[in-house]
């Protein structure tokens, strides 16, 4: 009893900071959400306006065109970062010269900024300075430019994605194949199984969880991906690369339509939860129902 | 305390050193009047918020130390993004929190602060507290920029820091090359001058992509501030090529309800406007290749690495651009003149009809929601003393008091920019700021994705266009702006 009173007394100053400062912006977001507010129209008031700005969006081709964008950002990114974090993964299992050296600049990445990571990227694919464009043109002869070929602004966006994020794949995966019992495989190895046969049956069921883990994290910030995407291409060129964060952030500073960028944030919450549910359903239930 | 410590805590010392000795090395006049002023507000911190730009680093590095010597009142300013500055400063005045006691005021939001109540009317406020009066400050030290800040009774809510004007910047030693000149002549039939014209623009920076390309050097005709995702390019077109056109303020008409369409009195998609917008992606796409990502920062750099013939710049760039041998590849190389127009239209704006280009800048306002509105009427006189300005036009090249003109140094420097500062006293009223709209980003981020569309070819002009100003309308009518 005495150690539950003393828990909550330790925790409550973190459980206040978290009321403030997140409970309550995000009930205030809601609540903005089913308000119509831009601070400069000719009447600057909170005016209720019910599900109105929610029943907008179903019809607003920027925003679906976003969500569109988004979706498959989100993909392509996550599905290439869990792919090669796992293949990194197992190559840092094993022991190869520099490989210290390696994993510490394979990390790097993860320290910087996403506002940095942005920038450099933009320096690396701008024409006539940048390094990506003129090796592409030396090697390939393949003129990249990001300002005016959707495709390539989409493309580049998902690696540099992929270059920011794979590092922390990659060092939750090591973490989980260290954790692994080593029975189960030298099992598997004397009953003649090959390594395919171990990847499929042993090793992917044993770091599932954690895979799966790491692809909800990956979800979530893929979805509202904002900073990085903004530095280097502005959402464009057109649209091409508007992700919904983009969008947001478009809606709710520069143009401050509050209360509409309030109902886009929710529905962008609302997807985020129905995507990682469809994912827990389709993945970790089937095999909680079979054990 | 390690090597790189203590070269560092030296370091600091020498910059805190030198910019003490540089603040000190100002005389103000009448220094008494402004220690006894500051004695009323001992303890009193002014803070303010401001876009980080030459100009204001001047401010925080010389101006407020000085002003802080002088009558002890502390100040604080941030210096940040113009994005940050902006949702800091809206944010703090519409809740009313008082956090800022100064903050910096784009010319093209001043209009959106006004429509709101956001700014103390500081000439009223002088004229109720006449014991704040600063010996030296006067508005009519003003050039006639400071106007813009001016409310619909003629009072001052902001105390201008920085102008300039967008303008056509030529390079020299190629418009001069005997053997450029030549061939010029020989495939136009003309002497190379800059151009007065669209078409004289267009030839010669068709003239220069292709001789450049022929050579195999990375010269091109022209710049181009075209970027696919951000306002700059929306900028580029409704502010410096549609009214060399003959269409400005955004082709929206105030007088006939906002109308941006042809059909309700617009000409957000006149033919005129559709004209514009052809011949200005058609200079687009005989520019470097970069163009499509530059916003008004990366076409000073590309200008400044000696990429492009001409193009329009801002001023604000021109003086590093002529000047600075760290930056510029084209020192000494830089001409100045009025941007191209097309036929009939510098008569119109002569007669005091329309405008050339835009005439950018920014001033230091009051918050109505300040707590230290009377240190901070003193802080904004400071800003406008004559004794500052010569340095602070040296510093970045802005001039809002029409004194600043007539230093020898400034002058010295206007050699410099190859006439930068001369075009901004003598032709500077054919340049206007943003149209006395309180909707910029409003109208702008409605039809932006349009715009861009039409950047990338996705949609074409005339439908483009056409879009855009039905868009606009719609966005107009939504804000309340509109009645139809």
């Amino acid at each position: 009893m005495q150690s539950n009173k003393l828990g909550w007394f330790l925790l409550a100053p973190t459980l206040v900071v978290l009321f403030f400062f997140g409970v309550v912006p995000f009930l205030y977001v809601v609540w903005l959400a089913f308000h119509q507010w831009n601070p400069f129209a000719v009447d600057p008031t909170i005016i209720y306006n019910g599900a109105e700005n929610f029943r907008r969006l179903v019809f607003d081709q920027a925003f679906l065109s976003s969500l569109g964008v988004t979706l498959a950002f989100t993909f392509f990114a996550v599905t290439t970062q869990v792919i090669l974090g796992y293949v990194l993964a197992q190559a840092f299992m094993r022991d190869f010269p520099g490989k210290a050296i390696f994993r510490t600049i394979h990390t790097l990445p993860l320290i910087m900024a996403p506002i940095i990571v942005g920038s450099i990227w933009k320096l690396m694919t701008t024409p006539s300075i940048g390094i990506i464009p003129h090796y592409l043109d030396q090697w390939f002869g393949y003129d990249l430019n990001i300002g005016q070929s959707a495709i390539a602004a989409f493309t580049i966006t998902v690696i540099m994605d992929v270059w920011h994020w794979t590092p922390l794949v990659t060092l939750t995966l090591i973490a989980a194949l260290v954790s692994l019992p080593p029975d189960p495989f030298e099992q598997a190895q004397i009953d003649g199984a090959n390594r395919r046969q171990i990847f499929w049956h042993i090793t992917l069921p044993m770091i599932s969880p954690a895979i799966l883990a790491t692809v909800f994290i990956r979800l979530m910030d893929a979805l509202r991906t904002v900073d990085e995407v903004l530095m280097l291409t502005g959402g464009g060129p057109g649209s091409a690369t508007r992700y919904l964060g983009v969008h947001i952030f478009r809606e709710v500073f520069p143009r401050t339509n509050y209360g509409y960028g309030s109902a886009v944030s929710v529905i962008v919450l609302y997807l985020t939860i129905v995507v990682c549910w469809l994912l827990f359903v389709g993945l970790i239930a089937p095999r909680n129902k079979k054990a | 305390m390690t090597i790189s410590l203590k070269a560092g805590a030296s370091a600091l010392a020498l910059a805190l050193a030198a910019q003490g000795a540089f603040a000190q090395d100002i005389q103000i006049e009448n220094a008494d009047w402004w220690q006894e002023a500051g004695a009323k507000f001992d303890g009193v911190t002014i803070r303010g918020v401001t876009e980080s730009t030459p100009p204001s680093n001047f401010v925080t590095d010389v101006i407020a130390p000085k002003f802080e010597e002088l009558t002890g009142i502390r100040v604080e300013i941030e210096t940040t993004s113009w994005d940050q500055m902006y949702d800091k400063a809206i944010k703090d005045m519409e809740a009313g929190t008082g956090i800022y006691d100064v903050v910096y005021i784009e010319q093209d939001i001043v209009y959106s602060y006004l429509s709101r109540d956001f700014l103390v009317d500081m000439t009223a406020a002088l004229e109720e507290n006449s014991d704040l009066q600063a010996p030296g400050y006067s508005e009519d030290n003003f050039t006639t920029f400071a106007d813009y800040f001016r409310g619909e009774n003629g009072d001052l809510f902001g105390v201008p820091m920085e102008a300039f004007i967008k303008i056509y910047l030529y390079r020299t030693d190629l418009f001069d090359d005997e053997e450029i000149r030549a061939a010029f002549q020989e495939q136009t039939g003309r002497e190379l001058e800059p151009a007065k014209t669209h078409e004289e623009y267009a030839e010669i920076a068709e003239f220069f992509t292709q001789y450049f390309q022929e050579q195999g050097e990375d010269i091109w005709g022209t710049t181009a501030q075209a970027h696919t995702g951000h306002p700059a390019s929306w900028y580029e077109y409704v502010e410096s090529i549609l009214p060399t056109f003959g269409v400005y303020n955004w082709g929206i008409n105030a007088d006939e309800d906002y109308a941006a369409t042809v059909e309700h009195g617009g000409e957000m998609n006149s033919d005129t406007a559709k004209e514009a917008l052809t011949w200005w992606l058609s200079m687009r796409d005989i520019a470097p290749p970069e163009s499509v990502q530059s916003t008004w920062t990366e076409v000073a750099t590309t200008f400044a690495a000696g990429r492009a013939a001409q193009g329009l710049v801002y001023g604000e760039n021109a003086a590093w651009i002529a000047s600075d041998e760290n930056q510029s590849r084209v020192v000494g190389n830089v001409g100045v003149a009025l941007p191209p127009v097309e036929d009939g239209v510098m008569e119109e704006i002569e007669a005091g009809n329309g405008y050339i280009g835009y005439y950018d800048g920014g001033a230091f306002g009051i918050p109505v929601s300040s707590n230290n509105h009377e240190a901070a009427l003193l802080f904004a006189q400071f800003l406008a003393l004559p004794d500052l300005q010569e340095e602070w036009a040296l510093a970045a090249p802005r001039i809002t008091l029409t004194s600043t003109y007539d230093s020898e140094r400034v002058q010295q420097l206007d050699e410099d920019l190859g006439g930068y500062f001369s075009m901004m006293r003598d032709d500077g009223a054919l340049f206007q700021g943003a149209p006395p709209y309180p909707f910029h980003a409003q109208v702008r981020e409605a039809v932006a994705p349009i715009f861009y569309s039409i950047l990338t070819g996705s949609t074409g002009v005339d439908e483009g266009l056409d879009q855009m100003a039905e868009r606009a309308e719609q966005e107009l009518t939504n804000l309340g702006y509109r009645t139809n």
